[in-house]
């Protein structure tokens, strides 16, 4: 459905001092740097997959899904999304997919959002009775039945939201690319629209691109994650091998009758944390048992469970070596 | 072609509810607009006051308030029609919104284009026509059907001119992100439509004939109106018409090409 093979794309930028010399300086001789926010990746996606991207801030995730669906051409490489070049943006092309960008906003802001569904069925060509088929059901889905009439600029920004959404999934989008759709928003907001989401990609079948600074979506949607750090993809695989890669350890929590001391507790394994009545020990995956065992034969256990660590520390851990990564080979070389 | 038709038919409903939604802007307009056909008309008052024919080369008081009637009827068409749509592309730009556009399977210069109308503007439509009443009611004739024809080829001629400008200053926006200084130049240029062109001489004659063709937006219009266009003129602007809107157009490919949409 989707095939990328040595994408890159370097943004030209107009590269100038501060200072109102520098500003005079530059009316008359530019000079400019190239940002290699994509420099070089490849990935196969097939038709209905779930895939999650992620990185940090600045990583190129935002770029590639703007090649993706058309916005920017490449720089270098190909790009293929149900068979179509996306940068030609054909009508055909564009017609199948969407891009929802959890920062910008396509409602009319005065106007309910009733009537963006409407302009953007004319654009699309939707034919009214399947309009009325689809938008029925995406209202239902998305429990936004008493909203849909009210101007845009009242509705709080989970409606707002999920209007947002239901306007992009108006021409019934086979390719979904959904940029950090559930920024801002609240836990229990972030939950609906995950279920929505899901529920669309079964429903119809549709092909789905996530990005998220939340690591609960990307868990929660995505079977497979893609890694972009620096322009560079530098894992690509399931979510559970990727936290197993990058943190080949447990936790186990132990719920206490008595204080331990902590001597004790260190010669288990890593303490995490402490205190008279819990403790948790950080364990690497193949000594789990025998720490288990141990502790239950020398220690005034409660109550144990084992546990992965914490997606975002297990993200912060990855993108922090990766940079320390970066850090050593510029001092090598 | 029907998909466009129904597209505008939609847009122009949406400015419409919007429209309808700030009803006192039509209190609001009608008032704009009568202060603004007194600040087009005073300064003829006072050009023509003591000298009473002539003050502009063949041109009599009641022909150049025919002149005047077509700058605020351009003025109604820019100020409803053109600037809204396209001062939405501006901030399109710089909110990094136009990516919305550019992701529709539709043309997007026409999506822009369309996007916003300032309905209530329509008052200085009437107002216009009013000036043309009084001023051909004190010439005490009335303009042939030939003549009313041509000038309404000229109408359509002078807006796709004044939008083909436009759409150029909106180009800019895709270089530089503050395209308020050349928006407001332009309004600043407009401003001497409201003259006939035979009071420019030298090289401004030359600039407002052929690089910024004012005359062909107010002048040739009125002296259609009055009878006296000469059929050539009538040629050489719906040339310039045509060519300004290839122009336009061409630019405005280039610059949606360079567009690499702001960050985010
Ligand atoms: N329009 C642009 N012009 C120049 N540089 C850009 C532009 N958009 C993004 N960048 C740069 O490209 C890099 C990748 O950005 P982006 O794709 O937005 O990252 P992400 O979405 O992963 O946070 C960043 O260094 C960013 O500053
Ligand atoms: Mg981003």
């Amino acid at each position: 459905m989707i095939s990328v093979r040595g994408l890159k794309k370097h943004y030209r930028v107009h590269k100038r001092a501060p200072g109102l010399r520098a500003a005079v300086k530059s009316l008359f001789k530019r000079e400019y740097t190239t940002v290699p926010a994509v420099d070089g990746i490849d990935f196969e996606i097939k038709p209905g997959e779930r895939v999650g991207f992620l990185g940090p801030n600045g990583a190129g995730k935002t770029t590639t899904l703007k090649v993706l669906s058309g916005l920017l051409y490449p720089s270098e490489g190909e790009v293929r999304v149900d068979g179509h070049l996306p940068q030609k943006r054909e009508v055909a092309f564009l017609s199948k997919i969407m891009l929802v960008m959890g920062q910008k906003q396509q409602l009319l802001w005065d106007l309910p959002p009733a009537d963006t569904f409407e302009l953007n069925r004319a654009i699309y060509d939707v034919p009214r009775d399947e309009m009325k088929k689809r938008l029925g059901n995406l209202v239902e889905l998305l429990a936004i039945g008493d909203v849909i009439q009210k101007p845009t600029r009242q509705l709080s920004l989970g409606e707002r939201m999920k209007c947002e959404l239901a306007a992009a999934l108006v021409h019934g989008p086979k390719v979904l690319f959904l940029d950090e759709p559930t920024i801002g928003l609240d836990v229990s907001m972030q939950v609906v629209m995950r279920e929505f989401i899901r529920t669309y990609n079964e429903q119809f079948g549709a092909t789905l691109i996530l990005t998220s600074h939340y690591m609960d979506d990307v868990a929660a949607l995505c079977p497979r994650v893609i890694v972009i750090d620096k322009g560079r993809l530098s894992y690509d695989g399931g979510l559970a091998e990727l936290v197993q890669r990058v943190r080949p350890e447990k936790r186990v929590a132990f719920r206490l009758s008595a204080a331990v001391p902590l001597a004790q507790l260190e010669a288990l394994g890593k303490v995490v944390r402490h205190d008279a009545a819990e403790a948790v020990l950080q364990v690497p995956m193949d000594q789990v048992n025998t720490v288990v065992g141990k502790a239950l034969a020398s220690l005034p256990v409660k109550d144990l469970t084992v546990e992965n660590p914490p997606l975002e520390e297990v993200m912060s851990e990855l993108f922090s070596r990766s940079r320390a990564d970066a850090a050593g080979k510029g001092r090598a070389a | 072609m029907g998909r466009y038709l129904t597209l505008l038919t939609l847009q122009l409903r949406t400015s419409a509810l919007l429209a309808a939604q700030y009803r006192w802007d039509f209190l609001i307009d009608g008032c704009i607009s009568l202060v603004w056909a007194a600040t087009a008309i005073a300064p003829l008052l006072i050009v023509y006051a003591g000298r009473s024919s002539q003050a502009i080369p063949g041109w009599s008081m009641n022909e150049a308030l025919v002149v005047t009637g077509w700058f605020i009827l351009l003025q109604a068409i820019l100020d409803g029609a053109i600037n809204p749509g396209l001062a939405a592309v501006v901030d399109h730009i710089r909110k990094g919104t136009l990516d919305f556009v550019l992701l529709k399977p539709a043309d997007a210069q026409f999506l822009v284009s369309t996007s916003r109308f300032q309905l209530w503007r329509i008052v200085s439509v009437g107002t216009g026509v009013a000036v043309f009443a009084v001023a051909f009611h004190r010439l005490g004739r009335w303009p042939s059907l030939l003549g009313v024809a041509q000038a309404l080829l000229l109408l359509c001629v002078a807006t796709m001119v004044l939008y083909s400008m436009w759409i150029l200053i909106v180009s800019t926006a895709f270089y530089v992100v503050k395209v308020d200084n050349l928006t407001y130049m332009f309004s600043s240029i407009f401003d001497a439509a409201r003259w006939p062109s035979s009071v420019f001489r030298g090289l401004l004659k030359l600039v407002f004939t052929f690089v910024i063709p004012l005359a062909l937006m107010t002048t040739y219009p009125a002296e259609a109106l009055l009878g006296r266009l000469e059929p050539v003129t009538l040629l050489y602007a719906l040339l310039a018409s045509a060519g300004f809107a290839t122009a336009s157009r061409t630019v405005w490919l280039l610059s949606l090409r360079r567009y690499s949409s702001a960050g985010g």
